[in-house]
This record gives C-alpha cells, structure tokens and sequence, in this order.
C-alpha cells in the first residue's frame, strides 16, 4: 500500500513589526496530522535597514519556512502556499514541489481531471463536476514532470477536501496564536 | 675673570677722576655768527637760439580758391607773443639773508608724549562679550564595533491543539461515482447499524473521519460536507468510511461507520 498523501500548507503573516509563520501538514481528508509554528521574530531596526526589502522574502523563505521544515520528519508531498507568496519570487526546494491553489471564476471544464494550461507554469485543473476549476501555479523550482507528478496527487486529494480551506486554516490558527501571546 | 676685569675698570675710571679733578674750567664768550656777503651777482637770462618764439608765414591755397570749400577756409594770422618768463624770473630773484644766531635764544622745547590709548567716543557696547576657549584635549579614538546583522535562528512551537481547536471541513464522497455493490453493502450496514428502515433514511453523505477522537461534527449541507470538531486522538487514529443520514419521519440526524472490504 502506497504511503499516505501529505499535504503542507505553509503560511507567514507578520504582525505589528514582527513574523511569525505556521506549517499544517494534512492527509488527503484534510485532518491535521502535524502543525508548528515559530516564534515571533521582531528584526531590529538595524537589521531592517541593512536587509532592506529584502527582509520580508528573506524571513519567510529563509528564516521561517526552512526552521519549520527542518522539524517534519518526512518531506510533504506538496508544499502549498498563497499565490502572493508565490508570485512574490518564492524559490522553493527540489526536494517538493512548491505551488500555490486557488480557486477560478473560469467555466468548468469538459469533466474531472481535466487540465488547462494557461502557461508553463500555471494551469487549471477540474476537480469536481460542474463546478469552476481549480487554478494550480507552480515555483519556477518545479520541471514539467514534477508538475504532472503534483496534478495527480492534487486530483486525488481533491476528491476528499477542498484543497485551499487549510490555508485558511493555518491563517486563522496564527492569528489566535498572536492574541494569546500578546 | 669678570671681578679682575671689573677692578680695572674702577681703577682706571678712578685714575682718570683723580687727573681730571684739578682742571680749572674756563667760561668763553662765543663769537658771534656773522654772515658775510660777498657780493654775489644776481642770476641772468641768457636766451639762448632756438628757443625764439614761433613764428607762422600766411600762405595762400590759389588752387582751392574757387572751390565751395576753399571759400570757407579762413586764413590764418599770426601773433607775436613773447614769452617773459626767463627775463622775469631773473629780475625777481631775491636774495634771502640768514640772521646770525644769537646765544640764548634758543629755548628747549618738549615734545609731548603721544597718548597711550585712545578714547573712543560714541561706541556701542555689544550686550555680550563671547569668551574664546581653546579645547586643548585631543578627541579620543572611537571605539570600533561589530553588529553581526544575522537574523537569530527562530524557534518552532507545536500548535497541533491550536490547529484542532479548529473545526475541519470534510467534503462527502460522490456516492454515484462508488461502485453499486459497495453502496448496498454500506446501505444494508446502515439499517443494521441506525435499526432504521432504509425507507425511512435519507443519506446525507459518505465521509472519511477518523474512528477517535472526534468530538464533534455538524453537517453544512449547502457545500455537502460535515463541520468536525477533533482531539489530537484523531491525528494517528485510522481513517473509516462514515455515512450521515437522516431519519424521514422526524428529521433526526443518524449516523454509523461502515466496514470496507
């Protein structure tokens, strides 16, 4: 029996001067299986000087995601994350393909399993019967093959959850982790 | 070597006051001062050829005569003047004479001494006067600092009860696209299992949970999926097939987990 589908949901908000991110790791049902988030990183002004604009991509990518990477035990199948996340530059890791879902306005497709490529690296893909289509983008990390590789694992736990509610999730749970620590 | 010299020195000064001691002193009337005259000429003019004063000769333009222009010249005349100056200057000369000096009269005149500061009149006094102080002490190094601008690694909470505090959506299987035998299988444990006639039931939808660890659920029927409130026993709890249904007679929600095969 093949070893069940993890999906990551990776999520880094910043509060008042401070970060903080959060990883959700689900099954196919999107029933948690694992979830860590870091500690609020306050940079100095110093730091936010010398980093410049390159502070917030640097935290993120560098500081905050890869710290909470390193405490899964096994790599997710899908590392999943917000299109402006994505669309701000996000390398990624070869490791797994980085991608971000996010749902269309765009007709539905001839029948399930169905993909649209709207270019190299973003397509459609129908999840479920009539309803609009699933918009699917993927880091510039990711070839062709491991694009094709994600799609089938993205059909299949498309049929059992909707496969951008837990990033919500995630947002919501950092937010009442920010509340209960300020 | 300076004492040695310094009494020579008095010795000779006072063989010299000794010798000079018994000289009579005799007061002498001085001549008076005369100026004698010799009789010197008074200075002359001589004139001298060249410096005769200039002359003009009147000269006539017969070729212009006729013309327009010629008409208007003028013609030109001559005046002698003479120059008297030399003649004048040798008969106004006058001869000064010194008066003789006379003893005694002349008298010491002092010279006063130029004033040592001088008093300005009508100056505005500036309301204060800014003192200039020299800062003698040279400015220390500065001390040299290092700011290591590395951002600290973080560290990582688990938030699993944060996360399940949270209910999770779970969409309902397509229960049209489930192979036909399978479906009566699940239906006949469903009246088994609720003790419902299967006319009585409606199915609500077929969902995978976890068989622990849930602690609540609540059915969103607009999206087909259940709301489910879970413990951290349902994370490593084993995924089960679960039917809701709903009794037709009154309404009441019935549910039961069915066996796969």
């Amino acid at each position: 029996m093949a070893d069940p589908i993890k999906l990551a949901y990776f999520m880094a908000v910043k509060e008042g001067a401070s970060y903080l991110g959060g990883l959700l790791v689900t099954d196919t049902s999107g029933i948690p299986l694992d979830f860590r988030y870091t500690e609020p990183i306050t940079p100095t002004r110093l730091q936010s000087i010398l980093y410049g604009k390159s502070l917030e991509p640097h935290l993120k990518e560098e500081v905050i995601q890869k710290t909470l990477l390193k405490e899964l035990k096994t790599p997710p199948d899908l590392f999943i994350l917000s299109a402006a996340e994505l669309a701000g530059g996000w390398s990624g890791d070869a490791k797994y393909p980085v991608l971000a879902v996010q749902k269309s306005q765009e007709s539905a497709l001839a029948k399930v399993g169905d993909t649209f490529r709207a270019g190299p690296r973003d397509l459609l893909l129908q999840l479920t019967e009539g309803a609009a289509p699933l918009r699917v983008m993927f880091a510039a990390s990711v070839d062709p093959a491991a694009q094709e590789q994600a799609v089938v694992k993205l059909l299949e736990a498309g049929y059992h959850m909707d496969l951008t509610e837990p990033l919500e999730r995630v947002g919501v749970a950092l937010q009442s982790l920010v509340v209960k620590e300020s | 070597m300076f004492g040695k010299v310094k009494d020579a020195m008095a010795d000779a000064a006072e063989t010299l006051r000794r010798t000079f001691a018994g000289l009579a002193v005799r007061e002498v009337a001085p001549e008076p001062f005369i100026c004698r005259d010799h009789g010197a000429r008074p200075l002359g003019a001589v004139p001298r050829p060249g410096l005769e004063p200039p002359m003009a000769a009147l000269t006539q333009m017969p070729l212009l005569e006729d013309a327009a222009e010629g008409k208007a010249l003028e013609l030109l005349h001559a005046e002698l003047r003479e120059e008297e100056g030399w003649a004048r200057w040798g008969a106004e000369t006058e001869v000064i004479r010194m008066a003789p000096l006379e003893p005694g009269q002349a008298t010491r005149m002092a010279v006063p001494p130029l004033p040592r500061k001088v008093r300005a009149l009508g100056t505005v006094e500036p309301p204060a006067r800014p003192e200039v102080r020299r800062v003698a002490e040279p400015l220390a190094p500065p001390a040299l600092r290092r700011l290591n601008p590395e951002l600290a690694s973080v560290d990582v909470e688990p938030g699993l009860e944060a996360i399940l505090a949270l209910a999770v959506p779970i969409q309902g299987e397509d229960i049209q696209r489930l192979p036909k035998g399978l479906w009566m299988r699940y239906s006949l444990q469903l009246v088994r299992g609720t003790g419902v006639n299967v006319r009585n039931l409606e199915v609500l939808g077929l969902f995978r949970i976890p068989r622990k660890g849930v602690a609540n659920l609540r059915h969103d029927p607009r999206k087909s999926r259940i709301m489910v409130q879970l413990e951290s026993a349902a994370v490593r709890a084993p995924r089960a097939p679960f039917i809701l249904a709903r009794r037709k007679d009154d309404g009441a929600l019935l549910s039961c987990f069915v066996e796969e095969p």
